[in-house]
C-alpha cells in the first residue's frame, strides 16, 4: 500500500511538472522560429512560413493535447529545431550524462565511506575538523565555481587536463574518458561532501550503541567491532543520502556541463531552451523528472527495507 | 584534439602532451553553435557553417583591405557603359576538391540560385539586384542587372557569395547545396558541427600551399568555455568582448590583435513617429552626447572609432572623413525649446542584451542625455523575441540596434532607403534616394564618393540613427600562430596562416 501510494504521488508530481514546463516556456517571448530567425525574424513572411514548417502556428492547448498523447504512446515526438525525432538526439546526450553521474557516484561512494569511517574513528583530531572544514566549504561553494578554480590550477596553470571537453557527442566511451576526470572531480567532491558526513554521524552513533558496546565487553577486537557491526548499520542510511544526491546532482549537471563544455543532458538543455525547442525540452524534462523520481523511490525503499520500523509504522 | 586523443587517462600522459606544443601543423578554431548543430556547408543556406565555408569555397571577388573588390576566382571584370551589364573573366586551370574543374557554368549556377525563392537565402535581398545570369563561354561569366550598379563587385564580396559545383546538385537550383566540395584552400575530411570538424588542406590551391596541413573546428557553445580552452591551449585562435582582453593580454603566449571594424550599435529613433519625426529633436537627441567618452565607457579606448551617425565605416573607400559632431548639450537644450520642449523631454529607451554592449551604451546615453534635461527611461527586455517584437516596430520609436560591418552601397541601400526591407528610422528622403541612385549610375569612384559623402552628410544632420562609433573586432590567438592579417575575420586569409 505505502508503496502504491508512494508511486501515485510521484507520478501526479510528474504531470505537474511537465504541464507547468510547457506553459511556462510558453510564457517566455520568442520562439523556436523568432530564435532561429534572429533578426530576419522582423520579416512578416519568413516567420509565417517558419511557423508554418515547424508546426507551432497552431494554438499552445493543441500542441498539448497532441504533445501529451503522443507521450502516452512513447513517443517523444520530433525536435523541431533540429528537425530529428526527439529520441535520437536525446539517447547520446543521455548517455553521455550517465557516464558522468555513474563515475562520479563510484569515486565519490568508496571514498565518503573510508573518509566517514576515517574521521568517525579520529573523533576530534586533526584530521577530523580538517575534512570536515574542507568539505563544508565544498559544499556551500556553487559547482560552477568549484570547476572554475580546478580548470585554472589543472588546466591553464599546470596544463595537465585539458580546460574543456572536445569531442563528438556520439564519441566512444574510451574516448570521452581521459577529457571527464575534471568535471567528474567536480561532482565527486560534492557528492562526497555530503555524504561523508552522513557517515561519519552514523558510525559514531553506531559505536556508542548498546550492541557495540557489550560486543566489545565479549572481547570483540576493535576492528571487527567496527566493521562487523558499527560499518554495516550505518550503511542504509548512507544509501539513502547516495540516492538523493545522486539526484540533486542532475541540476548540478547542468551548470557542470556548460562549463566543461561536455555533450551531455544539461548542455542539450540549455540549447534546447534557447532554440525554444519545446519537444526537446519537454523530453529533457521527462528524463529529469523521471530520473529524481525514481531515485527518490529507491532512497524510500532503501530505507524500508532495511528498516521494517518504518513500514509498520505506515501501516 | 589530438593531444587529448589518448585512451589512457593517465595525468601523466597529460602531462607529457601539454608539455611539448602541437608539432603537427594543425589550426584549431571554434564555433559558437549558433544554429545548434544544423549548420549547413551550403554557403546560401540560413543555417550556413560559415567558419568551414569560408576555407571550403572561394568568392568571385573578394574585400581587399581597402575595401575595393580583389580578384579571387574572376580574375578581371567590367561593365557595359550603363553600368548595367557586368562581364568577369574567370581564373582557368582551377579544381574542384573532387577533381572536377572549375568553369564558368559552376560561377553560374552558385550565383542564379541565390535568387531561388524555394531556397529562401538571406542572401537574395542583397543579390536581388541581378536579373539574369549565364556562362558565356567556359571562363567567363555574364550577369545583367535589373538596374545599374558601378558597385556590382562589391555586392559580390559579400562573405556568404561562395561558388559551389554545379555539378555536386546535378544543376538543381533549388537543391540544397551542401557536398562541401568547393575550390577553397581547403576540403572537408570529416563534418561533424557538434564535435569537432576537420579539414585538411587542398595542396594544390590556386594561391599557394596552405601554411597548415589541417583545420579542426571545435563547437564550443559558451564563451568563457573558449576563452577557457584558448588558455589551456586547446584552440589557436578565437574572438573575444573587450572585457576580457584582460585575461590574455599580459600572457605572453597570446597576442591581442584588435581589428578596426565597421561594427555599429545605432540608437534607432523612427522618423516617422512623435516625438522623433521632429528633426529637432533628433539633432538634440544626437548633439547631446559625448560620443568618445561613450566609446570608452562602453568598448574602452582602442577598441573602436567614435562615427559621426553615418553607416558607413572608416575603412571604407566611401567614408566620408569630413564630419565632425563634437558634444553640445547647451545647443541640444536650445534645439528642444524650439521644437517645444523647453522643460526637457521624456523618452522610453528599449534594449536587450542581444549583443554585450547595447545594454551598457542606452545606460551611458541615459546619463549624458541627462545633462541636456532629457529623461531616458532605459527598458531592458529579453534577448529572445526582442528583433521581432521590439526592434522595428513602431509602438517603440527609440530602441537600440546593432549591425555588422556592410560596404557603403550595401548598408545605405538596405537600411536608409525608402522602403527598403531594414529601414530601422523609417527614414523617407526622396533627396537622400536620389543621390543613392546617382551613384550607382556613376562611373567613376570619384564621382561616386562625391555622392557617397552627401549621402552620408544628410544622415549625420537629417537622419534617425544615433551612430557613437564602430566597435573594432578583438581577436586573440596563440603566439605559435603567424600571419594573421589586421583585417575583420570575414576577410581573413586562412590559407596564408601558419603554425609554430
Amino acid at each position: 500500500m505505502t508503496l502504491l501510494r508512494a508511486l501515485f504521488s510521484r507520478m501526479l508530481s510528474l504531470v505537474v511538472v511537465l504541464c507547468v514546463c510547457f506553459f511556462a516556456l510558453e510564457a517566455l517571448p520568442g520562439d523556436a522560429c523568432t530564435t532561429f530567425l534572429d533578426q530576419d525574424a522582423q520579416d512578416p513572411e519568413l516567420l509565417h512560413n517558419c511557423r508554418v514548417k515547424l508546426g507551432i502556428d497552431q494554438p499552445i492547448p493543441i500542441r498539448f493535447a497532441k504533445w501529451a498523447e503522443a507521450l502516452l504512446h512513447g513517443d517523444l515526438g520530433t525536435s523541431v529545431a533540429r528537425d530529428r525525432p526527439v529520441a535520437e538526439v536525446v539517447a547520446p546526450h543521455l548517455r553521455n550524462t550517465f557516464l558522468l553521474a555513474i563515475l562520479a557516484a563510484s569515486v565519490a561512494f568508496p571514498v565518503s565511506i573510508v573518509l566517514g569511517v576515517l574521521a568517525a574513528v579520529w573523533r576530534g583530531t586533526a584530521f577530523d575538523i580538517g575534512m570536515s572544514a574542507f568539505f563544508l566549504v565544498a559544499m556551500t561553494l556553487p559547482e560552477f565555481l568549484i570547476a572554475t578554480v580546478l580548470i585554472f590550477i589543472f588546466a591553464i596553470s599546470l596544463q595537465w587536463l585539458p580546460a574543456i571537453t572536445v569531442v563528438a557527442t556520439g564519441a566512444p566511451i574510451l574516448e570521452v574518458l581521459p577529457n571527464i576526470i575534471l568535471p567528474v572531480a567536480v561532482l565527486s567532491l560534492v557528492m562526497v561532501a555530503h555524504t561523508m558526513q552522513v557517515v561519519r554521524t552514523r558510525v559514531i552513533e553506531a559505536m556508542q550503541s548498546d550492541f557495540v558496546e557489550t560486543s566489545r565487553l565479549r572481547g570483540l577486537s576493535f576492528q571487527r567491532v567496527l566493521l562487523g557491526h558499527a560499518l554495516p548499520s550505518a550503511l542504509p542510511p548512507t544509501l539513502n543520502v547516495i540516492a538523493l544526491s545522486l539526484a540533486s546532482l542532475l541540476g548540478g549537471v547542468v551548470v557542470i556541463e556548460r562549463v566543461f563544455n561536455y555533450p551531455g543532458l544539461g548542455t542539450l538543455t540549455l540549447q534546447a531552451i534557447h532554440d525554444r525547442d519545446m519537444p526537446l525540452v519537454q523530453a529533457v524534462v521527462v528524463i529529469f523528472a523521471l530520473t529524481y523520481v525514481s531515485l527518490s523511490l529507491l532512497a524510500d525503499l532503501i530505507s524500508t527495507l532495511l528498516d521494517p520500523r518504518i513500514a509498520r509504522r505506515a501501516d | 584534439m589530438v593531444q587529448f586523443r589518448s585512451k589512457i587517462a593517465l595525468v601523466v600522459v597529460f602531462a607529457l602532451f601539454a608539455a611539448s606544443p602541437a608539432l603537427s601543423a594543425t589550426l584549431r578554431i571554434s564555433h559558437n553553435l549558433g544554429y545548434g548543430g544544423r549548420e549547413s556547408l551550403d554557403p546560401i543556406s540560413p543555417t550556413r557553417f560559415f567558419e568551414a565555408n569560408q576555407m571550403i569555397y572561394d568568392q568571385l571577388v573578394r574585400a581587399g583591405p581597402d575595401g575595393q573588390p580583389n580578384p579571387a576566382l574572376a580574375i578581371a571584370w567590367s561593365s557595359s557603359p550603363d553600368l548595367a551589364e557586368w562581364t568577369f573573366k574567370l581564373r582557368s586551370g582551377v579544381r574542384f576538391s573532387n577533381g572536377e574543374p572549375f568553369t564558368a557554368q559552376d560561377a553560374a549556377y552558385s550565383l542564379q540560385r541565390i535568387l531561388s525563392p524555394k531556397l529562401a537565402s538571406p542572401v537574395r535581398s542583397v543579390l536581388g539586384i541581378m536579373d539574369s545570369i549565364e556562362a558565356r563561354d567556359d571562363m567567363t561569366l555574364s550577369v545583367k542587372l535589373k538596374q545599374a550598379d558601378a558597385d556590382f563587385p562589391i555586392v559580390l564580396t559579400d562573405y556568404r557569395v561562395r561558388i559551389v559545383s554545379s555539378k555536386a546538385a546535378g544543376g538543381d537550383l533549388d537543391a540544397v547545396n551542401d557536398s562541401g566540395i568547393g575550390t577553397g584552400p581547403f576540403k572537408v575530411s570529416k563534418l561533424d558541427q557538434r564535435g569537432t570538424t576537420v579539414l585538411a588542406a587542398n595542396p594544390d590551391y590556386w594561391d599557394g600551399k596552405p601554411g597548415v596541413a589541417e583545420v579542426d573546428i571545435m563547437a564550443i557553445a559558451d564563451q568563457d568555455a573558449r576563452n577557457q580552452a584558448l588558455l589551456a591551449g586547446q584552440i589557436d585562435i578565437t574572438e573575444v568582448t573587450p572585457g576580457e582582453i584582460g585575461l590574455f593580454s599580459s600572457n605572453a603566449k597570446f597576442i591581442v590583435q584588435r581589428v578596426p571594424a565597421g561594427l555599429w550599435n545605432p540608437i534607432v529613433m523612427r522618423t516617422d513617429t512623435s516625438p522623433f519625426n521632429d528633426v529637432r529633436v533628433r539633432k538634440a537627441l544626437r548633439m547631446l552626447a559625448d560620443r568618445q567618452s561613450l566609446l570608452s565607457l562602453v568598448v574602452g579606448e582602442g577598441n573602436g572609432a567614435v562615427a559621426c551617425d553615418a553607416p558607413v565605416w572608416p575603412g571604407d573607400p566611401y567614408y566620408n572623413s569630413s564630419l565632425s559632431c563634437p558634444a553640445d548639450p547647451e545647443g541640444a537644450k536650445k534645439l528642444l525649446g524650439e521644437a517645444g520642449y523647453p522643460r526637457g523631454l521624456t523618452v522610453d529607451l528599449y534594449t536587450s542584451a542581444a549583443q554585450p554592449i547595447m545594454v551598457p551604451l542606452a545606460e551611458a546615453y541615459q546619463a549624458q542625455a541627462a545633462k541636456a534635461g532629457v529623461k531616458v527611461n532605459v527598458r531592458v527586455v529579453p534577448v529572445d523575441g526582442y528583433w521581432s517584437t521590439t526592434w522595428m516596430t513602431p509602438n517603440r520609436p527609440f530602441v537600440v540596434g546593432n549591425w555588422a560591418q556592410r560596404p557603403a552601397a550595401q548598408v545605405l541601400n538596405e537600411v536608409f532607403r525608402s522602403g527598403a526591407k531594414w529601414n530601422e528610422t523609417a527614414w523617407n528622403c526622396p533627396d537622400f534616394d536620389a543621390l543613392l541612385d546617382e551613384a550607382r549610375r556613376s562611373g567613376t569612384i570619384d564621382e561616386r564618393k562625391a555622392l557617397y559623402a552627401k549621402a552620408q552628410a544628410i544622415l549625420a544632420e537629417e537622419g534617425g540613427a544615433f551612430i557613437p562609433f564602430f566597435r573594432n573586432e578583438i581577436r586573440v590567438y596563440s603566439s605559435s600562430l603567424d600571419h594573421i592579417d589586421n583585417v575583420p575575420s570575414m576577410m581573413l586569409r586562412w590559407h596564408k596562416i601558419t603554425k609554430k
